[in-house]
């Protein structure tokens, strides 16, 4: 089948003035219109991935505050029953989290418990590119959402389909044929000229576009460099018309955390077609003084997946998206004299929205059954989560994307 | 707080796509999966180039029977840069930060071995004209110096030095052994340029010598946390790092090795600032700020072992075992055939190409071995040799944005007393940002460094590129003057001169022509100029290297 990319060039070569941006776009609207096969944009539910980076500490987030090995291990770290946030079975919301307790209570959010991956990894790099991958043996290409993304792509087209938040593409959101937008700041995200956004036909502007247009596809890098500018064009392009008339219905927080949900937000409800968006919250390698400076992340995670959730709701798109959180691993149970903890393995992912199944899934590893020197031993396999996510929400086949077969769990219905 | 995150850890990128993307990569599979430099495996190819020799193209095609990009790959790879001035220009990149068009044609005048030894030789080439720039832009007070004029200064190193590889090897140590400002604190960058300092000293060491010295560096002291490590508590984040880093990669060592050469670093320290002898209460927020600068500003941290914190008891590492200390840790990574291996190959990567081949990689661990690890004698095997000065080499990068703008000066012979490094902190959003282009100084996205390759081209640090050029060369909306240009007599005379200046005049006839047409609807000289030199320095040939 032509791919997007393939008919964008055939066009651009019909069109003898002016190859600029104008015609990228051109080409890409024509596709839409002359091939069935193209999905309304807004048709697709919508997965918000966030990433917890440097190893949130699973044990400070969903606690078992009454375990008595919690208590003797986090002396210094650990929270009292009466000050955190029940869930049930003997678990609890670190005090922070005031607002996904909220959603919790609502029945939009679901926890997986003891997520991992056999013969855990204890870098960060390595048991990041492992979740990233979505393969601990590192035979499969690319990132698993960027694979995902190619196979939505075969069947939907948007120059949104997936999107980033931050300055580059997720290694997770990579993939062979389509470039993922990142934006970081939508003021900066367009041509300027003389420090002011480029007027349409400026010279300079259609000059730089030809000069990656013309550039010879079997030059070095040449996919990636002509793939790069022109998704830059075209997403700036849709993202500005956007911006024209998404209003949010909440006042989100004022971080980095914040803002970037807030354009995922505005994405969503410009209907852009994005079906993956992608967040980073960084921080989470609390070697030392881990009390305050996770506080501060609990609490940039909640006042911003709140907002987020309020808005969606607000703008009736609650139904159509799921937020799921990760990290590379937990922290080890035994807190170090830093008053930080060190590199560990399993620990949980969130799910929130409207269509999630609330409760606790997996099961929580025990503090008694220790591994590896004092860390907890995995019980749901993260590719299980993946699957889930993959088939019953993107409603793809995930087999093909993960290399082998895995159980799907039930925080979501069945497709 | 760096809300990036840790970074992904560097790929092998694709440097080619002869047939398709999936066909290259194929390729290089195994090393994608590996996730690290170390793990680096090279495209299968016969025969070892050994020799100074080009080797002969059939050798090489017909060797693999592997894919036809495969074959691909190792043709570029055993065919030569053919162009003597393209060849100096690829040097003069690699190993510094881009040639005047009067230094390539010196340098494409000598042999391979004299000009890498004009590179390596640069302790007797005077920087005086450096200082004085330093001087007049008022960046030479390092002392009391912030992370914003930091970017400024080390930048104009960069751009205006006259010893290009001690300038480069620092900033490649920057991105090997890394330290992020934002954990030590702004307020304390001075211990950054303590580090900086270290570099360019030992900017072609004893690899030994290098660990050792930024094992007790201070400012790598607080980054990866030894400064609070202690005999109870031994803290693991440098041990880790330091093999898993900074000398052997992952696979090469067991849990329980990280775990007993951490408590060889506990109770290693800085010496701290004097206290002030009376601290006068309610201190207005400007006076603390006063007195905190006065404090670093006269700081001299040294290195300490506290003794009664430091584990003096046995350590079993690697398989050996004995009272160790830091320094017998580091004495003992350096026996193992893994850390020649991955700092050979991180040292080809840096210079040459991403696809080493295994036997490449052999001929330098000799190099490495047989020198007892000196840095210079493998990266001056790395700059002779004909894998450096081949096609596989030549725009086998993509540009860092440090490059970028380097590049733009000394390719077009700025003469400029500030260099446009606007918005160098780490929340910054300005026009001329490095931060949105993906580079700051100092502030690596993570202890991995720059993972660099494809993951320096988003949409997002496309637009930052293309408008750093506009604020760069249109500030304020007026054109930067640019005399090299301006002079031309000609509209495609000056289109020329850009494109041999930035992309030694090789690009596709369609793109030369497109800047031609361009470059005859603007009348006057400067604003062509500049306009010239925004598309010269925005075409997708520029962003390679």
């Amino acid at each position: 089948m032509l791919s997007r990319r393939d008919f964008v060039k055939g066009g651009v070569a019909l069109v003898s003035i002016g190859t600029t941006a104008n015609s990228l776009l051109k080409g890409s609207l024509a596709f839409a219109q002359q091939n069935p096969a193209y999905v309304a944009a807004n048709n697709g539910k919508i997965l918000i991935l966030v990433q917890l980076a440097g190893g949130n500490d699973g044990l400070s987030t969903v606690i078992p505050a009454s375990d008595p090995n919690y208590k003797s291990a986090r002396k210094v770290l650990g929270v009292k029953e009466e000050l955190a946030l029940p869930l049930q079975d003997g678990f609890f919301l670190n005090p922070k989290l005031t607002g996904l307790k909220g959603l919790w209570d609502k029945g939009h959010m679901a926890i997986v418990q003891g997520v991992g991956y056999p013969e855990q990894n204890y870098s960060h790099f390595k048991s990041m590119a492992i979740w990233q991958s979505g393969d601990p043996k590192g035979a499969l290409q690319d990132g698993w959402l960027g694979r995902t993304l190619e196979k939505l792509e075969s069947e939907q087209h948007d120059p949104f389909l997936g999107f980033n938040v931050g300055s580059s593409t997720p290694p997770e959101m990579r993939a062979e044929s389509i470039s993922i937008p990142s934006v970081s700041d939508p003021a900066d995200y367009g041509f300027k000229v003389g420090g002011k956004p480029a007027v349409a036909n400026d010279p300079r502007t259609a000059t730089v576009m030809k000069l990656y247009e013309q550039y010879p596809g079997n030059s070095p890098y040449g996919v990636l460099l002509e793939t790069t500018a022109e998704s830059a064009v075209e997403s700036s392009r849709l993202l500005a018309q956007a911006a024209q008339t998404y209003k949010p219905a909440v006042t989100y927080p004022k971080t980095s955390f914040g803002s970037g949900l807030s354009l995922l937000a505005e994405t969503i409800v410009g209907n852009l077609g994005m079906r993956v968006g992608h967040i980073t919250l960084g921080g989470f390698d609390t070697h030392n003084n881990q009390q305050a400076e996770h506080d501060d992340l609990m609490e940039t995670l909640d006042q911003g997946l709140t907002a987020f959730y309020q808005d969606l709701e607000a703008q009736g798109k609650a139904n159509d998206v799921l937020v799921m959180t990760w990290s590379e691993f937990g922290r080890r149970v035994q807190e170090n004299a830093n008053g930080g903890t060190d590199h560990g393995s399993a620990s949980q992912v969130f799910t929130l929205g409207a269509q999630v199944r609330k409760g606790l899934y997996g099961e929580a590893p025990k503090l008694n059954q220790l591994i590896d020197n004092g860390n907890l031993a995995y019980t749901t396999d993260f590719r299980s989560v993946y699957a889930t996510v993959i088939e019953r929400w993107l409603g793809t086949p995930a087999e093909a994307l993960l290399g082998q077969q895995w159980p799907q769990l039930n925080f979501i219905g069945a497709a | 707080m760096d809300e990036e995150g840790p970074a992904f850890p560097p790929r092998v990128p694709f440097w080619n796509r002869p047939a398709t993307r999936r066909a290259v990569l194929a390729g290089a599979a195994a090393t994608a999966a590996a996730g690290t430099a170390a793990g680096i495996v090279g495209v299968a190819r016969q025969g070892g180039g050994g020799d100074d020799s080009a080797p002969a193209e059939e050798d090489v095609v017909g060797g693999t029977g592997s894919t036809g990009a495969t074959a691909t790959a190792a043709a570029l790879a055993a065919k030569p840069i053919a162009d003597p001035r393209r060849r100096a220009a690829h040097l003069l990149r690699r190993a510094g930060f881009g040639g005047t068009p009067a230094e390539v044609d010196a340098f494409a005048k000598l042999s391979r071995e004299e000009a890498a030894d004009r590179l390596l030789d640069f302790q007797s080439v005077d920087n005086a004209a450096l200082d004085a720039r330093i001087q007049a832009a008022g960046l030479d007070d390092l002392s009391r110096m912030k992370p914003a004029d930091g970017n400024r200064w080390w930048i104009t190193r960069m751009a205006y030095t006259a010893r290009p590889l001690e300038e480069r090897m620092t900033f490649i140590w920057h991105g090997l052994l890394t330290t992020q400002v934002s954990k030590i604190g702004g307020q304390r960058f001075k211990l950054m340029l303590i580090q900086n300092a270290l570099f360019r000293e030992n900017a072609l060491p004893r690899y030994d010598d290098l660990l050792k010295a930024i094992s007790k560096d201070p400012a790598m002291l607080f980054y990866l946390d030894t400064a609070e490590s202690t005999k109870e508590h031994p803290n693991e984040n440098y041990a880790r790092e330091l093999m898993e880093l900074f000398s052997m990669g992952v696979g090469n060592y067991t849990e329980t090795d990280v775990r007993e050469s951490a408590r060889a670093f506990t109770g290693w320290r800085v010496t701290m600032p004097e206290r002030p002898a009376e601290p006068k209460a309610n201190l207005t927020e400007e006076e603390r700020r006063k007195l905190l600068d006065d404090l670093y500003a006269a700081w001299e941290p040294k290195f300490v072992v506290q003794q009664r914190l430091h584990d003096s008891g046995a350590k079993t590492f690697l398989g050996r075992t004995g009272n160790w200390g830091g320094d017998d840790i580091v004495d003992i990574i350096m026996t193992q055939a893994a850390t020649g291996r991955f700092i050979c190959t991180r040292l080809f990567m840096e210079f040459a190409n991403y696809n080493p081949e295994p036997g490449t990689i052999d001929r330098l661990v000799r190099v490495w071995d047989s020198s007892g690890h000196q840095v210079r004698d493998v990266v001056r095997e790395i700059l002779v040799s004909d894998e450096f000065y081949s096609e596989a080499s030549y725009r086998g990068f993509v540009r860092s944005p440090i490059e970028f703008v380097t590049g733009a000066i000394r390719g077009l012979e700025l003469d400029l007393a500030q260099i446009p490094a606007g918005g160098a902190g780490a929340n910054a959003r300005q026009a001329d940002s490095f931060k949105g282009m993906d580079q700051v100084l100092f502030e690596p996205p993570s202890v991995a460094g720059w993972p660099g390759g494809e993951t320096w081209l988003s949409s997002s640090t496309f637009f930052a590129r293309m408008n750093y050029l506009d604020s760069f060369l249109f500030r304020a909306g007026r054109p930067t003057k640019i005399p090299v240009l301006a002079a031309a007599a000609t509209p495609e005379a000056m289109v020329d001169a850009a494109l041999d200046r930035l992309v030694d005049g090789n690009v596709a006839d369609a793109n030369r022509q497109a800047i031609y047409d361009y470059a005859r609807g603007v009348k006057n000289a400067d604003e062509r100029a500049a306009g010239v030199a925004y598309l010269v320095l925005a075409s997708p040939e520029y962003q390679l290297t």
